[in-house]
């Protein structure tokens, strides 16, 4: 299921999402939504290795060699720290972080969070410098918030057709 | 030790999650011509800033050896100095006064090998005699001034009058107003000597340059004999008696020059034949 949705996220991100360029400045990182969507008892070191994995894979037909896979690999280490102030304490392990089961503004928040980790990364990767970092905070944030509703919009989409 | 692996398990994502970071980092610095420069200006910065710090520091330790170093080369150099400028001395001795006054005249250098002080006719023995073309009655100067008259010669050594004799008279002038007397010397002092029969309106101050006149035939005008100490007044009161300061030091005298070719036989012979026809008339 998850690697169905990898490879889902994956095509769209490469084939549609890296060709737009909102205001010029603008280009989301969806394929963290991979991450946001693995379950509550997924571990650590599992989360790591998936955003390691998607990062890299990002990297590769994106030509941003380490950029993107350095950003997913910090959002695989504190996805868990994100999540856990929306989900309800008596949770079993095989919960789903969902927009079902979390509320819409509750996902937006937690998925806006998760994005920020990324996309803060990300530009301050490309960047790497103080330089034009109004540019650079422009990026970070148009994209964070493109990236938390494209994830919300695809929750709702996904979940709503089951 | 077992809690140390427990310590070390619990914080196993966070070993996995640098290594992971580490590993996309360096594909992004290696691969990115961007990153890669970025990388390199800031490191390259930032390592010279911090060799720049640490030698500014060590710096201080090695100042020790440095001080020592620098304490060697200075005392070296100032042995180098000594040496120099004793070997300038040397070459310099008999043509640093000469060269301006004398540089018409033809000179003999000398080595003066024995000399007396305290004796009222004090003489002067150098090691250059008639082999050398040294005559009597030839001036014989130093590179202060005037030292004295040659009075004997050998093939190789020549005995000297200097103006340390009571027997030595040589005409001099002051140099500031041209007014003349004749040195004379008074036995004890082997610093200063005196001219005497200097005019009473002569205008006379102490720290005037006495120097010899050109009126005989063994000195050429203009060397220079001594300063003026001490205005005082001769015996019969009718001129000053000056005291003079001898600018050559006889007591240190090594390099002396004897002046060849100052005489003129010519003038010698009619000064000669005036004194003879005079003396017949008497």
């Amino acid at each position: 299921m998850s690697l169905l949705r990898l490879i889902i996220v994956l095509v769209l991100q490469v084939l549609i999402l890296n060709q737009i360029h909102l205001f010029g400045y603008v280009t989301p990182i969806f394929v963290g939504y991979v991450l946001l969507c693995l379950p509550k008892k997924t571990s650590r070191i599992a989360l790591l290795l998936w955003g390691f994995i998607v990062g890299l894979l990002f990297d590769m037909f994106s030509n941003t060699a380490g950029m993107a896979t350095a950003a997913c690999t910090a959002l695989g280490m504190f996805r868990n720290s994100l999540m856990s102030p929306f989900t309800p304490r008596d949770t079993d392990d095989m919960f789903h972080p969902t927009v079902i089961a979390l509320g819409a503004t509750r996902y937006f928040i937690y998925s806006l969070s998760s994005m920020f980790v990324v996309h803060a990364i990300f530009y301050g990767l490309d960047a790497l410098s103080l330089h034009d970092w109004q540019l650079t905070l422009l990026s970070i944030i148009g994209s964070t918030i493109f990236a938390a509703l494209l994830c919300l919009f695809a929750e709702l989409i996904v979940r709503k057709r089951k | 030790m077992r809690e140390l692996i427990d310590f070390l398990l619990s914080y196993k994502h966070w070993f996995v999650f640098l290594l992971l970071e580490v590993t996309s980092l360096i594909g992004l610095f290696s691969s990115n011509g961007y990153q890669k420069s970025v990388y390199f200006t800031t490191a390259n910065s930032i390592v010279g800033y911090a060799y720049t710090t640490i030698s500014s520091v060590t710096s201080y330790f090695h100042l020790a050896s440095v001080n020592r170093d620098l304490e060697a080369e200075n005392e070296k150099l100032r042995m180098e100095n000594v040496a120099l400028r004793n070997h300038l001395h040397a070459a310099n001795a008999d043509s640093v006064k000469l060269d301006g006054i004398l540089t018409d005249y033809q000179v003999v250098m000398a080595q003066v090998v024995n000399s007396t002080l305290h004796k009222a006719t004090n003489l002067i023995t150098i090691n250059k005699g008639s082999a050398d073309g040294i005559e009597p009655e030839m001036a014989v100067v130093s590179s202060r001034g005037v030292v004295g008259v040659v009075y004997l010669t050998s093939a190789h050594y020549s005995i000297v009058m200097p103006l340390l004799n009571v027997n030595c008279r040589i005409s001099c002038r002051l140099k500031q107003s041209d007014y003349f007397g004749t040195l004379e010397w008074k036995r004890g002092d082997s610093r200063s000597t005196y001219a005497v029969g200097v005019p009473r309106h002569a205008k006379v101050k102490s720290g005037d340059i006495v120097e010899t006149n050109g009126y005989s035939d063994i000195f050429p005008p203009g060397v220079p004999i001594g300063k003026v100490s001490n205005i005082g007044d001769s015996e019969d009161g009718m001129s000053y008696s000056l005291k003079v300061n001898i600018f050559t030091n006889f007591e240190t005298l090594r390099d002396v020059s004897i002046i060849t070719n100052y005489s003129n036989p010519e003038r010698r012979s009619l000064e000669d034949e005036a004194q003879t026809a005079e003396q017949g008339e008497e």
